[in-house]
């Protein structure tokens, strides 16, 4: 007799997605070799009455085309506007320094019309809550259409087309129906799923997610990341995944940036991370989170206080006044994020050294 | 869940850092917002000084007296700075005393409205049902009349006097106040921290006094201050058709309809009054916007 | 009926402490503009019992009507038909001096901490006001209980007495909320949600403040929440809803380890699950189509519509709560998976076939 999963007539997963050649291929006019996405030491700082932000404290990282990374981090942590930094969405407060480069083209100084051009044709952003995304008084085709054309020469009844032709990629049912719907007719599934077609109403090379999920119903949240996958695999997009859910970029990334107070603390491969964690706020991620496979009313490991101020730059680990492994030197200095270990980098004076595993199992 | 940094620049949302507040400005836009408050308030506060306290020290001529044989000096007359009327009264008396008038109106209008209208209001929001819907037919009643048809009537018939011009110009000022506080109220009615005070047992009256009514402050207010200026401007109509405060007293609507008449001959009857009405309801305002800004009223 | 008070039999059981019996909550909606109106269900024909000491944990997705039962329960607005009996005594239609009573010990925490306290006012003011409506004790004494509640829940009453919730954090403001709710020292506590819209290590930290405070001050819990990892860690037992209807209840091992209706297993197969390297393409989606409109319901069995097992069947006549396997496990399922298949594990050779 079947097993549970085939009990509920399970699709035939992992077999569909060639080998993962499908996604590195680079996409059209790029050179294999050069990273789509090339961050390096990016700082971004916001004034506001007479304080500076630190908002971002010179963070560095490469996007290969076709390959997912995901970003992780809590509130304050600077992921959501150092995204908003790669598509140049920062207001004219936000003092933005180091570089940026998409395809070998710096972004950062860019002015409004090239970055204009930018937004939309090479990168992409999914907000995380489709309300706000949408415009509730336009019709959803046409919004989808209004996006195309911005950024490519065809006439009405193409647009029209191709928006159909994204409705049905992102598999929202009756597409031709949907076209003329409202957002409001839609389920916040189906909003999302809109917002995905108008991101790659250019066919983009870089998709960011930013929290694209987490607004979502746990089985809706499966559904959407499904479709994103697939989508890479069909058109060969690279994706940056934001989130502060380990286990949603454990299931779906391929590499892994932790980030805190603005700065990287932990990056490698997913396996490499799991396999063994070694940033102590890393472990304090993992050890946080409710875990099916653990006995109910068990106390989770947790560390206390708040994330720091970041108008007060402290010479220090940022997280050395929570951090259960903090040494006297920890506030002394700012560790480096340093490659300890082959594709492995970390920025802390005294890691987790033994194999701790990182697997949410046992 | 975007941080506070994300919350307070970019607008999104913000999870863990608290409810969201106004963008952080430039030191530009943020010294501006403070004089759009500062220089209209400060100009306001001059403007009330000698009106209600100047006179008390200063032997400020009478509005109401004068000789025949000063009539109709001129402005920057020595003595009569802003001249003189028909018959001799000083019209800077006139226009100091006039403007007591305005501004005991105005705040008694505003002023009632924000008590009575901000009472009924929020009564008919939070007790709901048979007492919401008859409160506010009431209101609604009131509401449907041409605004000034209804200020006429009731101005007419009372006959001419200051409390009569207040009286009438409530008929306009309380059901608006009352359909303000009342959408307020329903608002604050459903939020969280309303049911759990409901939950705790809070009996209504202290639910309305603690919670409700202090939250509704600042949209009141603001909406009060932008509504004075209206107010004045409608008192200037009546006295200026002659229905608000009677000859001899004097009123700045009044000095203006005088203004008219003699404006071949000399234009400054008609505009200075009209200045000061103007300047006046210019700085109420700019006023009420700023304050509306810095207190994050929608 | 029976059912429902054999949904008992808890590790942790004490004496009934609340019993909901066929509860429902209907809203009328007018037509507006396209959108026609009808009448929405959002509870439909709830029943379950929760005992002194157990903490039952509600999970359920958009429209599950979870947070609608919450509300019925402590009666804002009161349920449309049905019982709630809260110490013995039945909450529905009891006039608001009635039920005054009652709500000392009835309390509730909801998910969002900066609109569930005044903006306006101070923390401790927030924290007494409670006992201010009871008129409990002098001043002082309403001062000292504030002062060691604020420290129970970890905030030190002289730095953060005079705060208001706009300078605390997520974490903080929550906190507070939760000592307001303990102020009247109550015996059964709803909680909407409450660490939803918190950080991960902040929500940690409020969990096992909710967690240590149950064992300290034998609380109940009625745990509302849409996160399954989150709701098996604190409960006794667990109840599963969609689109208004009970699904399942049992012992929470049970529901996770065997659950019986196809809707808990979706959701249980939705979980992301964090072994790296593989990444799984196809194989979470284990649910297929949208919900449905909660206006116009599929008749008979509400989730048949994505149920890979529906039949016709199911279509015809909408399934009872009914007792199959363990002991105090019940759902409403025609073609429940009692054939002792497990739950979605991380070995995928636990998939037979």
């Amino acid at each position: 007799m079947a097993g549970p999963l085939g009990q509920l007539g399970r699709r035939p997963g992992g077999t569909s997605v060639a080998s993962s050649g499908a996604r590195d291929a680079a996409g059209p006019g790029q050179q294999p070799g050069v990273p789509l996405l090339e961050v390096s030491d990016l700082r971004v700082r916001f004034r506001s009455r007479g304080e500076t932000v630190h908002a971002v404290q010179g963070i560095s990282y490469t996007v290969e085309p076709g390959r997912t990374l995901a970003i992780i981090g809590e509130s304050g942590s600077g992921k959501t506007v150092s995204a908003y930094a790669v598509l140049g969405l920062l207001p004219r407060t936000a003092q933005v320094s180091g570089s940026i480069r998409f395809k070998g083209v710096e972004i950062v100084g860019l002015g409004e019309r090239e970055l204009r051009e930018h937004r939309g044709r090479n990168v992409a952003m999914v907000f995380q809550n489709p309300e706000r995304s949408l415009n509730p008084t336009m019709k959803v085709g046409n919004q989808i259409t209004e996006a195309v054309r911005r950024h490519l020469p065809l006439g009405r009844e193409q647009a029209r087309e191709r928006a159909i032709e994204l409705l049905q990629t992102v598999r929202i049912p009756a597409a031709e129906r949907r076209f003329h719907e409202y957002p409001h007719q839609l389920s916040g599934g189906m909003r999302q799923r809109v917002i995905i077609a108008i991101a790659l109403a250019c066919e983009p090379a870089l998709l960011i997610a930013d929290e694209a999920t987490t607004a979502l119903d746990v089985t809706t949240q499966a559904q959407i990341m499904d479709l994103l996958l697939d989508l890479q695999a069909q058109l060969g997009t690279a994706l940056v995944m934001i989130s502060h859910d380990l286990a949603l970029a454990a299931s779906y990334a391929e590499d892994i940036m932790v980030m805190y107070a603005g700065r990287v603390v932990e990056q490698a491969c997913a396996e490499d991370l799991f396999a063994s964690v070694r940033m102590p706020y890393t472990r304090a991620l993992l050890d946080a989170v409710p875990r099916v496979d653990l006995e109910p009313h068990v106390l989770l490991p947790v560390v206390g206080g708040l994330p720091p101020d970041l108008s007060k730059v402290a010479p220090g680990c940022s997280f050395a006044p929570r951090c259960p492994e903090a040494q006297p030197d920890c506030q002394a200095a700012m560790p480096p994020l340093e490659e300890h270990e082959t594709g492995h980098w970390w920025a802390c004076w005294h890691p987790c050294t033994k194999e701790a595993p990182g697997e949410l199992g046992e | 869940m975007a941080g506070p940094v994300a919350s307070l620049v970019l607008g999104l949302p913000d999870a863990a850092g608290g409810s969201p507040q106004p963008q952080p400005q430039s030191r530009g836009r943020g010294l501006l917002r403070t004089l759009e408050i500062t220089i209209p308030g400060a100009l306001l506060l001059v403007l009330l000084f000698f009106c209600f306290i100047w006179p008390l020290v200063y032997p400020v001529p009478s509005p109401t007296y004068g000789s025949v044989l000063n009539a109709n000096l001129p402005i920057w007359s020595p003595g009569h700075i802003f001249g003189t009327t028909n018959v001799g009264y000083d019209n800077m008396a006139r226009i100091l005393y006039g403007g007591r008038t305005t501004f005991e109106v105005a705040a008694g209008v505003q002023g009632i409205g924000l008590v009575v209208g901000g009472l009924l209001g929020v009564i008919a929001g939070y007790a709901g049902r048979i007492v919401e819907s008859v409160l506010m037919r009431v209101l609604d009643i009131l509401i449907a009349f041409p605004a000034l048809v209804l200020i006429l009537v009731i101005a007419d018939s009372l006959g001419q006097s200051e409390m009569h011009v207040i009286w009438a110009l409530c008929a306009f000022s309380i059901p608006a106040t009352a359909r303000v506080a009342r959408a307020g109220t329903l608002r604050l009615r459903d939020q969280p921290f309303v049911v759990a005070a409901r939950l705790s047992g809070v009996k209504a009256w202290r639910i309305i006094s603690g919670h409700i009514v202090p939250n509704l402050m600042p949209q009141l207010l603001t909406f009060s201050l932008l509504g004075t200026g209206i107010v004045i401007i409608i008192e200037s109509g009546l006295d200026f058709l002659g229905y608000g405060i009677p000859d001899p007293a004097p009123s700045w609507g009044g000095m203006i309809a005088y203004g008219q008449t003699v404006m071949s001959v000399s234009l400054s009857p008609l505009i200075v009054p009209s200045l000061f009405l103007f300047g006046t309801v210019v700085c109420l305002n700019l006023l009420g916007d700023g304050l509306r800004g810095r207190w994050g009223v929608r | 009926m029976s059912s429902a008070s054999e949904a008992g039999t808890a590790p942790a059981g004490g004496d009934v402490l609340l019993e909901v019996r066929h509860l429902v909550q209907e809203f009328v909606l007018r037509d507006y503009g396209r959108a026609r109106g009808g009448v929405l269900q959002a509870v439909s024909d709830v029943s379950f019992e929760l005992r002194a000491g157990e903490t039952l944990g509600i999970v359920g997705e958009t429209g599950s009507g979870k947070s609608t039962l919450a509300r019925s329960v402590i009666q804002a607005p009161p349920p449309t038909r049905g019982e709630v009996v809260f110490e013995g005594k039945n909450l529905v239609g009891l006039s608001h001096r009635a039920m005054k009573p009652v709500r000392r010990h009835l309390q509730m925490v909801f998910q969002d901490p900066f609109t569930s306290l005044d903006p306006r006012w101070p923390v401790a003011r927030i924290v007494a006001e409670p006992l201010a409506a009871y008129a409990v004790g002098s001043r002082a004494e309403r001062q000292e209980r504030v002062s060691s509640l604020l420290k129970l829940v970890g905030l030190d009453p002289v730095r953060y007495g005079r705060r208001h919730p706009r300078e605390l954090s997520g974490g903080q403001a929550q906190r507070v909320a939760i000592a307001r709710a303990l102020v009247l020292e109550p015996k059964l506590i709803l909680c909407d949600e409450p660490a939803s819209s918190l950080d991960v290590l902040v929500q940690a930290q409020v969990l096992n403040l909710l967690e240590r405070l149950r064992s300290e001050l034998s609380l109940s819990y009625l745990f509302i929440a849409h996160d399954l990892a989150l709701v098996k860690q604190v409960s006794d037992r667990v109840a599963v809803m969609y689109l208004g209807k009970l699904c399942e209840i049992g012992p929470v091992r049970d529901i996770y380890r065997q659950p019986l209706h196809p809707y808990t297993l979706a959701l249980l197969a939705s979980i992301p699950d964090p072994a790296p390297g593989a990444r799984k393409h196809g194989t979470r989606s284990v649910i297929s189509g949208e919900l449905p409109s909660p206006l116009n319901p599929p008749s008979g069995c509400r989730f048949r519509t994505r149920c890979p097992r529906a039949q016709e069947r199911c279509a015809l006549q909408a399934p009872e709560l009914r007792a199959v396997g363990a002991e105090g496990h019940l759902v409403a399922c025609h073609f429940p998976l009692s054939d002792g298949a497990p739950a979605p594990g991380r070995e995928p050779a636990a998939v037979r076939g």
